[in-house]
């Protein structure tokens, strides 16, 4: 049997515990990224002008910035201040922000194509902001976003790879161990590729499948 | 006593004063329509009534309580006042059931069986009871506004306010919604509608306002509008408009 089915097979429990890892972090801040970004974008919608201001701020700053910075950062510049934080933990703060700013802007972008006399006809039918924008403007918004969004999953699937610089045992950090074991770091990397690229197409269908089931009749998706 | 009463109403937009003193009053039961040239102040004045705009300086009495008064619950307000837009302002993502029982659900706290039951009756009323389970991109420009007089109308409103309903429209549709309008006017719905539209005027109103440039100019019956008017201003907007038609 070729060597590096061999060191697979030997490194099949640390492989699947780093598989795993990947996708237990990609799930986690897909979900708090969500609830970000959601949270950024109602705030984004504020009467308060300094309240938007800040909102925008956040949002430049962390689309602006690199990911690793922000890692890199939390992991290796906090103890410095005698802050010290789990590789787990910091890959879920620094993707939760990294991901809010990002759906925030999805948000806020599929808010532009909204029918703004549906705010004002709900406004004056009596219902608050909180009301509109939990009636009229997210069951609209996420409609309109789900291509973004998928986006944005598939991204931090991807992304979740870069959590292999900050002590994070990963499926690419295991990947990287067994290349290292046997030298053989192109099949690794292929290895490593195709099991990337079977979790996307996982939630490329299942994205499909969301869109054709919220499209609403007469409209074009 | 007025249903709603305006006294010396004004509006301005970053020094631009829009409406200069309104002064008006509306009945129970009674129709009155809003015309005047555009940017006149037409859908301006319907907004401030209902406080979607917040007025400059002025009053209006609504049931008896000054509504610009600081403190004003004016969700209550609003509740109470059906507003109908050029445009429709349909909510894309519901049918055109859950469009009328979203507000009597989630404002009046009706159960789900019975608002459906008020939507039903209501859109019975207004030959829309077909199209319950459309969405608004599935409808004619003529049935989206009927669903949203509906939308309006099922919240049992002190007032209607319409604006401009007929103006997005073409001729065949505007019959259509000016009929169901005309229905509601025989029923006595006390109703204030803004619009261009002469033929509308006529069969929704006891009485037509003409503004000009933010001030009442006129209040009378339509026949006595319309042809040979002694203002100039007056004799001038309804020969165009009449000719347009």
């Amino acid at each position: 049997m070729d060597a590096f089915i061999q060191d697979l097979i030997a490194y099949w429990p640390q492989i699947l515990a780093g598989l795993k890892n990947t996708v237990v972090l990609m799930v986690i801040m897909s979900v708090t990224g969500l609830m970000g970004g959601v949270g950024v974008f109602y705030l984004t919608l504020s009467s308060h002008k300094a309240v938007r201001r800040w909102m925008d701020g956040f949002i430049s700053f962390f689309i602006g910035t690199p990911l690793i910075v922000h890692l890199f950062l939390m992991y290796y510049g906090l103890p410095e201040l005698g802050i010290r934080l789990s590789a787990f933990t910091v890959a879920v703060i620094g993707f939760t922000l990294n991901v809010s700013a990002y759906n925030a802007r999805y948000l806020a972008t599929a808010y532009n194509g909204l029918d703004k006399t549906e705010l004002e006809a709900a406004r004056s039918q009596g219902f608050t902001r909180r009301e509109t924008f939990r009636l009229i403007i997210m069951p609209q918004v996420m409609r309109m976003s789900v291509p973004s969004l998928t986006n944005q999953a598939i991204q931090n699937l991807k992304d979740t790879s870069v959590a292999f610089l900050i002590q994070y045992h990963d499926f690419f950090a295991q990947m990287q161990e067994v290349a290292s074991t046997n030298f053989q770091f192109f099949k690794a990397y292929v290895t490593a590729g195709a099991v990337y690229l079977a979790l996307i197409s996982i939630i490329v269908l299942a994205a499909r499948r969301l869109e054709k089931r919220i499209a609403l009749p007469g409209l074009a998706t | 006593m007025a249903l709603i009463e305006v006294k010396d109403l004004a509006k301005a937009f970053d020094g631009k004063t829009v409406l200069k003193g309104i002064n008006l009053e509306l009945s129970e039961g009674q129709s009155k329509v809003v015309m005047g040239t555009s940017g006149c102040g037409k859908s301006t004045l319907l907004r401030c009534l209902n406080l979607l705009l917040p007025p400059t300086s002025g009053r209006i009495i609504f049931k008896g309580e000054d509504i610009t008064r600081p403190g004003v619950d004016i969700r209550k307000v609003r509740a109470d006042i059906g507003f109908v837009f050029q445009h429709f302002a349909l909510y894309r993502h519901l049918t055109v059931e859950e469009n009328v029982t979203l507000g009597l659900r989630k404002l009046k706290k009706m159960k789900a069986t019975e608002a459906v039951q008020k939507a039903s009756h209501e859109l019975e009323r207004v030959g829309m009871i077909e199209h319950r389970g459309k969405y608004p991109a599935q409808l004619s420009g003529g049935q989206k506004q009927r669903a949203a007089i509906v939308r309006a109308l099922a919240m049992d409103p002190a007032v209607l306010f319409l604006d401009e309903p007929t103006s997005a429209l073409d001729p065949e549709m505007s019959r259509e919604v000016v009929t169901v309008i005309n229905k509601l006017f025989l029923e006595n719905v006390t109703m204030l509608c803004v619009t261009h539209d002469p033929f509308l005027a006529k069969y929704i109103s006891d009485s037509i306002i003409f503004l000009d440039e933010g001030v009442v100019v006129a209040e009378d019956i339509a026949e006595r509008l319309f042809y040979n008017h002694a203002d100039p201003r007056i004799k001038h907007f309804f020969m165009s408009v009449i000719d347009h038609r």
